[in-house]
């Protein structure tokens, strides 16, 4: 492999810029997705984002990259959890790459390194237990 | 003997609650008992987030969703500057792709990405926002404040009324600032005036039908319908506090992400 376990994929998606609650997502190349396996440094559980910091091997030794996601209400709502993931792990994620080429991105998706889910959604199912609201 | 002896403890017991106003009064508990339940976190359907902060579609699904993005019903006069304001391209462009946004003026607020929580009292309803804004709409009967003690806020000053099981709000005094993020041309002035008819169209739902006026900008009252859902597996407000770890400055006119 050209770039160690960086595995560059332009995806034709359909999408235009993508839109953040907290900010403008012109800073993410959302014409391009770029899978990285590697190993988390540390999972940041902050507002108004999480990151996950990610060592993935490159041409001179591991290189760290900045993963940008949702707030934690917005995490929560898809599953996740503070400690969804632990400093070491392996894991494999994919993202909208920095336009400027800076070593980080927009998180699109995420599995551990074995391929399971890391969080299961809540489905709209669990809306009235989760509520407490007896409708 | 009896009374003598109980009389200071019957005394306190019968004084305690009025001084101290612990306990509701009937007509108190008759009038939130009649109000209807809007309990839950509620998010409007133009945002279903993902675990990445932004919608399934991006951008343009948003173009399709937010309303108040839309050019505004203008006069003559406001519509020459809209579209004035429209031809410098740059300009907007560069405010769009670097723009941040921690909290929301109204009417932006409601059709914002933030969940939120419905407070009903007999007194005022309360709009909870995540992003910690509140609004507060009171229903006691008051006016807003008079000409001398009102002056231009980005939330505006709200009353309220109880129409069945729609909650009728009237807003104004609204900060003259752009409508909406995205929507950089679009402003109003400070004598717009909004009404919002607020109800519960299905437990999962929210309605918010708003006409918002203005003598000055509108040629004509704009109309639009916003859409609440009431939002799975979250029950109880999560602290949004968004200077915690803001890695997201902008250096030389674009976003960058800085190391943790």
């Amino acid at each position: 492999m050209t770039t160690p376990k960086a595995l560059l994929g332009v995806a034709a998606l359909l999408v235009a810029l993508q839109a953040t609650a907290h900010h403008s997502g012109a800073m993410f190349d959302d014409r391009k997705s770029l899978t990285l396996i590697g190993t988390v440094k540390t999972f940041q559980w902050t507002n108004p984002h999480c990151w996950i910091q990610v060592l993935a091997p490159g041409p001179q030794g591991p290189v760290e990259w900045s993963v940008e996601m949702g707030s934690p209400s917005q995490l929560i709502r898809g599953g996740w959890k503070p400690r969804s993931l632990k400093v070491g792990e392996s894991i494999r994620i994919t993202i909208h790459p920095m336009r400027d080429g800076s070593n980080g991105g927009l998180y699109m998706s995420a599995t551990r390194a074995d391929g399971t889910p890391i969080a299961v959604p809540v489905t709209n199912g669990s809306v009235a237990a989760a509520s407490g609201n007896p409708q | 003997m009896f009374s003598r002896r109980f009389a200071p403890i019957l005394f306190l017991t019968v004084l305690v609650p009025s001084v101290h106003g612990a306990s509701n009064s009937a007509a108190r508990v008759r009038a939130f008992a009649s109000l209807p339940d809007w309990s839950g976190v509620w998010l409007s359907a133009a945002w279903p987030l993902e675990v990445s902060g932004r919608v399934p579609g991006g951008e343009a699904q948003l173009k399709e969703m937010l309303q108040l993005i839309r050019p505004p019903p203008y006069n003559a006069t406001w519509q020459a500057r809209y579209d004035e304001a429209m031809k410098d391209t740059a300009a907007l462009a560069a405010r769009s792709a670097t723009f941040k946004a921690c909290t929301r003026s109204f009417p932006a607020l409601m059709e914002g990405p933030w969940v939120f929580q419905v407070v009903v009292l007999p007194e005022e309803t309360l709009l909870v926002f995540e992003s910690n804004q509140v609004r507060h709409v009171y229903t006691d009967g008051r006016a807003h404040p008079p000409d001398d003690e009102i002056w231009p806020t980005r939330l505006g000053d709200s009353v309220g009324r109880w129409e069945g099981d729609t909650l009728i709000i009237d807003t104004i005094a609204r900060k003259q600032e752009p409508v909406a993020p995205r929507a950089w041309a679009s402003t109003l002035s400070e004598r717009a005036h909004f009404t919002e008819r607020l109800r519960m169209i299905d437990p999962s739902q929210l309605e918010d039908r708003l006409t918002i006026e203005d003598p000055i900008a509108l040629a004509h009252p704009w109309h639009i319908t916003l859409t609440f859902k009431r939002v799975a597996g979250v029950n109880r407000a999560i602290e949004y506090d968004c200077a915690e770890n803001d890695r997201n400055p902008v250096v030389d006119g674009k976003l960058v992400i800085t190391p943790p």
